[in-house]
């Protein structure tokens, strides 16, 4: 069974928090981590194939040089081939034109299925995985909570998808796209320290443009249809403490929050 | 005139219309010609709010399938060129919005859920970095601008009246799929505390009275959680402990009743939007963090509590 | 001898009932808390024990040393199981464990003459709720007392939160009975002082196993005046002040049973209501009326003379509710294992050193920038602080405290992040000519230290090791390095 897994490198969003007394947000952005729904397509790669002598595992991701590293980390689990899409021309992608870019590597490449993740902590689109499936003229599926592990092979996978109200099974044929949801639970074991004490560099395959072949108005900002124009943080409004007394004036108090506040 | 072509809220069919909210900020109040696109339910929900209503025809393509759908708007597309494609950002729109803009070779702003004007600059508003940051969207490219609009950001409340012209789309999608739905059972209701936006938390100070803590909780559509000193004393169940030791939760409203506030309890509270202790020590540490603190019996207040909602809203007396 | 062989024969020396062999058993004592993590996720590295032993009186203990001294079977003297530094892991295949459950009970409560005492497996809770009866305390209290039993704590030259006054295990021990490999059991009898050669009760008090068994101790007992306990908190600029304030009182002439000073971290755990990223400084004082109204004024006119430093008086009651609240119970430990079976966390470490007080503050600060720069995990800490506890009229302790997201296999646990921690603490405190073990031993895990710790004077425990344990039986790694147990430290 060969695998594909598409990943994404992004900042540590969860460890930002919200400073309530000085109205702003702290924390470590510039860490880099695996997207978290990427980790668990991952993860569920590598049980596939530690059940399956002829399973392999491609990982591939596009980013700037800084995320080699983090690549190679992948690379010290059973991963059998990494490989980072980058160049500076594709700076200021918009994830139409990283769907592109993307689509025409894996369209060199063989593959019984693509796994992916469904939303990424900083986007959050989920627009990548479906518009590669698209483009690859595949099927494809979002928000997946469980595999079915007995019924995943060359010919078909079965799943489930976990909304608000249902829990839904599709079975779907290959080869296809199938994109996790963090809520799946799957773990990405961590390397074994001999693992990480290896070098790896020159087991990490770098494809630039001259691979891709893309004109410079076809990517980058200047071939990207969105732009963003402005970011900025979501506000919140600055935090009061109210002391109250257990009685008639206390309740009402607490009673008009909850209604102000949407709880009621 | 523009155009808008909007697909229907399959999760919640009522819905639909409140799209059009989004193209009467997108183009001012200049009057624009609306097309609804329906898959199911009865069209009288929207009537009267759209100049056009194109109903798929029975059987014509699955609930699921993200492909036929794209095939169908696709082609009304080619023949009204809409100025916007508006899609609910429901699990399957977010699988057809994508599609749509790579088959449309146009750029898409996905989980809209704000509109902005720069002049005659249209900026779509949505969330990023795990809701921490917004970000303001511009389409450069040509073709329409295809969105998929984030569930209950907008509302439309215009009076209806309009003209409505019923159509049937008979076409058969071209598209292959094979993707089969095999089964679908209701969601069984999960009692993960991290699932909750409203935790309902007891600490020793409600030992006595921990079983009050579920119809509060119910009152206020939320979960019971416990903090550790009760999981000792096997009065809470190990799943609802929030802690360090046990789970981190995240909810919008974490009512902490009786709770004292060691760290290690608070460090399984993270980025929580309204704290409210009750809490017969002004000096518990967890009043420091409060939003509300209730100097009082926890017990006590629970059962005032009730009451005054309950006169406020009797029919929650049913529950 | 086969592992069989030496079962049955346990089995006869005391009686099969006192022999354990089970599977769940043995794993669990294959392991203290230093390995915590990994032994919750079952991915220990180190082999079993063989058995564990219950022997009801000091003369079966002395007959199970001598039968493992003659098969020279590794021994590992076990009590409450509090260890945190490795001192009852296991490197060997055939280790027998002696555990002190049964040598539990309270011998004598003398009121009189103000002395206790009990076995070794006596838990010292236990001990000191009978003590509370009469009035009395026995003035050692490590957060780990409701778990701790007495022969750990001797063993390990423990100390207790209220040291500043009752001084530590070693001064409160008045005499012990213990059993050397060879089958010898020494008992030293309980008198208030004596001049009789070098102080032999040494040689058991911190030996951690490496050396003896012991089997019974004698603690003095104090009058206990709960009702005159006072309780003072300050929020300070930086630890350096807190220091020259705990400095102050101890210079003075005033043992506060409590002196603490947090670093703005460390504060944040405990009193993360009050200390608004400030530094915390604590004191309790407690004992007859007339002491505690002069420590009380003495620590009163210290914080004055520091005011420089000092930012607020804290609330004395949020100090009472903090303290009420501050020891482990056996639920606490429960706790942390269930938590550490689903998430990749626990409740932290610490290392434990000591200096004079010019010392300190510069072995606190050199460490601190040393994690900084050159840590490899800095950017899992979720918590690096220190606090001062313990202080002595020509110096303190500082206590550091760390705790980390644990983005790492479990078996890599210690390798990845607590031991790079430790040997950074510890070096910055060798080099400064500090002590790198406070009190909870050396354990296992920084015997690569010992000799550097001791320097000459090292001869001194190395030649008694030779000669109270010529096979090396005792607790094999402890205290002492060996070669064949590197495996499982780095």
């Amino acid at each position: 069974m060969k695998m594909i897994c598409v990943v994404k490198f992004v900042p540590d969003l969860d460890s930002i928090v919200h400073d309530g007394e000085n109205n702003t947000m702290t924390g470590n952005n510039s860490r880099m981590i695996l997207n978290p729904d990427d980790a668990c397509a991952l993860a569920f790669a590598l049980q596939v194939k530690a059940e399956d002598p002829d399973g392999s595992i491609e990982v591939v991701s596009m980013g700037p040089p800084s995320v080699r590293p983090h690549m190679e980390d992948l690379l010290r689990r059973d991963v059998d081939r990494g490989t980072l899409i980058c160049d500076s021309v594709f700076d200021g992608s918009d994830p139409s034109v990283t769907s592109r870019v993307l689509a025409r590597y894996i369209a060199t490449r063989p593959f019984d299925c693509l796994l992916t993740g469904s939303h990424s902590l900083d986007g959050g689109t989920a627009q990548v995985p479906v518009q590669l499936a698209e483009l690859l003229d595949l099927d494809q599926m979002l928000g997946i909570s469980r595999m079915d592990p007995d019924r995943f092979d060359r010919k078909r996978a079965v799943f489930q998808v976990a909304e608000e109200k249902s829990v839904t099974t599709y079975e779907m044929a290959m080869p296809c796209v199938l994109s996790l949801t963090r809520e799946s639970g799957y773990k990405l074991p961590y390397p074994r320290l001999t693992d990480m004490r290896r070098d790896v560099s020159d087991e990490l395959a770098v494809i630039t443009n001259q691979a891709l072949g893309f004109s410079t108005t076809e990517v980058g900002q200047t071939g990207s249809p969105m732009k963003i124009v402005t970011t900025r943080p979501k506000t919140y409004d600055k935090k009061e403490r109210h002391i109250v007394q257990n009685d008639e004036a206390g309740i009402s108090f607490v009673v008009d929050f909850l209604k102000e506040r949407g709880f009621l | 005139m523009k155009k808008t072509c909007i697909f229907q809220d399959t999760d919640n069919t009522k819905k639909t219309a409140d799209l059009l909210e989004v193209a009467r900020r997108m183009y001012g109040n200049e009057p624009f010609e609306s097309h609804a696109v329906i898959l199911e339910g009865p069209s009288d929900e929207i009537y009267g709010a759209f100049h056009h209503i194109i109903r798929l025809s029975a059987g014509l393509v699955e609930g699921f399938d993200s492909r036929g759908i794209c095939d169908v708007l696709e082609n009304l597309h080619q023949t009204n060129t809409f100025d916007s494609i508006l899609i609910p950002a429901t699990c399957l729109g977010e699988m057809i919005a994508p599609r749509l803009a790579v088959r449309l070779q146009t750029g898409l702003a996905a989980g809209v859920t704000d509109i902005g004007r720069n002049g005659d600059r249209i900026a779509f508003i949505r969330p990023a970095c795990s809701g921490k940051r917004l970000q303001g969207l511009e389409h450069t490219g040509e073709g329409p601008v295809v969105m998929s609009i984030r569930p209950n950001a907008f509302e439309y409340t215009s009076g209806g009246g309009v003209e409505t012209e019923m159509s049937e789309y008979t076409q058969p999608v071209t598209s292959r799929t094979a993707v089969k739905r095999l089964h679908s059972e209701a969601n069984k209701q999960t009692y993960d505390i991290r699932d909750s936006e409203v935790l309902i938390s007891g600490g020793n100070g409600v030992k006595d009275c921990f079983p009050k803590l579920y119809p509060l909780a119910d009152a206020l559509n939320g979960t019971v959680a416990a903090s550790r000193k009760l999981v000792d004393q096997g009065i809470a169940p190990r799943q609802i402990q929030v802690g360090q030791s046990g789970k981190t939760v995240s909810p919008r409203l974490y009512m902490a009743l009786g709770i004292h506030g060691s760290m290690p309890h608070m460090a399984g509270l993270r980025q929580i939007e309204t704290i409210i202790s009750v809490n017969r020590s002004s000096h518990a540490p967890v009043c420091s963090l409060s939003d509300i603190v209730v100097q009082g019996d926890a017990a006590e207040f629970i059962d005032k509590l009730m009451a005054k909602m309950l006169s406020a809203d009797p029919k929650k007396k049913d529950r | 001898m086969d592992k069989n062989e030496m079962i049955e024969n346990l089995g006869k020396i005391l009686s099969p009932a006192q022999v354990n062999t089970d599977s769940e058993a043995l794993y669990d004592a294959s392991a203290d808390r230093y390995k915590k993590y990994a032994k919750v996720r079952r991915v220990l590295d180190v082999p079993l024990p063989a058995a564990i032993v219950y022997p009801k009186s000091a003369e079966e203990v002395s007959k199970v040393l001598a039968f493992c001294n003659a098969y020279e079977l590794n021994v590992i003297p076990r009590a409450g199981k509090t260890a945190t530094e490795g001192g009852l892991e296991n490197w060997k295949d055939n280790t027998i464990v002696i555990d002190a459950l049964y040598l539990d009970k309270i011998l004598n409560v003398d009121t009189y003459n103000m002395q206790a005492t009990v076995q070794a497996g006596v838990p010292l809770q236990e001990l000191e709720d009978e003590l509370r009866k009469n009035g009395l305390t026995a003035g050692h209290s490590p957060q780990s007392k409701p778990v701790a039993k007495l022969g750990g704590l001797v063993a390990t030259r423990s100390i207790g939160q209220f040291s500043t006054l009752y001084g530590g295990i070693e001064d409160m021990v008045v005499g012990l009975e213990c059993v050397f490999p060879d089958g010898h059991i020494s008992r030293i009898k309980n008198v208030a002082r004596r001049s009789g050669g070098p102080d032999i009760r040494h040689i058991a008090i911190g030996n951690e196993g490496a050396l003896c068994y012991i089997t019974e101790v004698t603690v003095k007992l104090f009058r206990y005046y709960p009702e005159n306990n006072r309780f003072y908190g300050y929020l300070v600029k930086d630890v350096e002040t807190g220091i020259k304030v705990l400095r102050e009182v101890m210079v003075n002439g005033f043992r506060p049973s409590m002196a603490r000073t947090y670093s703005e971290e460390d504060a944040a755990q405990h009193f993360y209501h009050f200390h608004k990223n400030k530094c915390v400084l604590l004191f309790m004082a407690e004992g007859p009326e007339g002491i505690v109204q002069a420590t009380c004024q003495a620590i009163e006119a210290a914080v004055e003379t520091f005011k420089n430093g000092v930012v607020e008086q804290v609330d004395s009651r949020m100090i009472e509710e903090w303290f009420n609240g501050l020891n482990w119970s056996q639920k606490d430990i429960d706790d942390e294992y269930e938590g550490m079976q689903n998430n990749d966390s626990h409740a932290g470490y610490t290392t434990e050193i000591s200096a004079d007080w010019e010392t300190i503050p510069r072995i606190y600060n050199s460490v601190m920038q040393r994690i900084k720069k050159e840590y490899p995990r800095a950017h899992d800490l979720t918590m690096l602080g220190g606090h001062s506890s313990h202080s002595y009229i020509n110096g303190t302790n500082m206590y550091f405290v760390y705790n980390y997201h644990i983005h790492c296999a479990p078996e890599d646990e210690m390798r990845v992040y607590h031991h790079p921690m430790q040997k950074i603490i510890v070096e910055e405190t060798l080099k400064h000519g500090g002590s790198m073990c406070h009190h909870h031993g050396i354990g296992k895990f920084r015997n690569e230290w010992t000799m550097q710790e001791h320097g000459s004077a090292y001869y001194m425990l190395e030649k008694l090791k030779e000669v109270f344990d010529p096979k090396g039986i005792m607790n094999f790694g402890t205290i002492y390095p060996q070669a064949e147990g590197v495996k499982y430290q780095t």
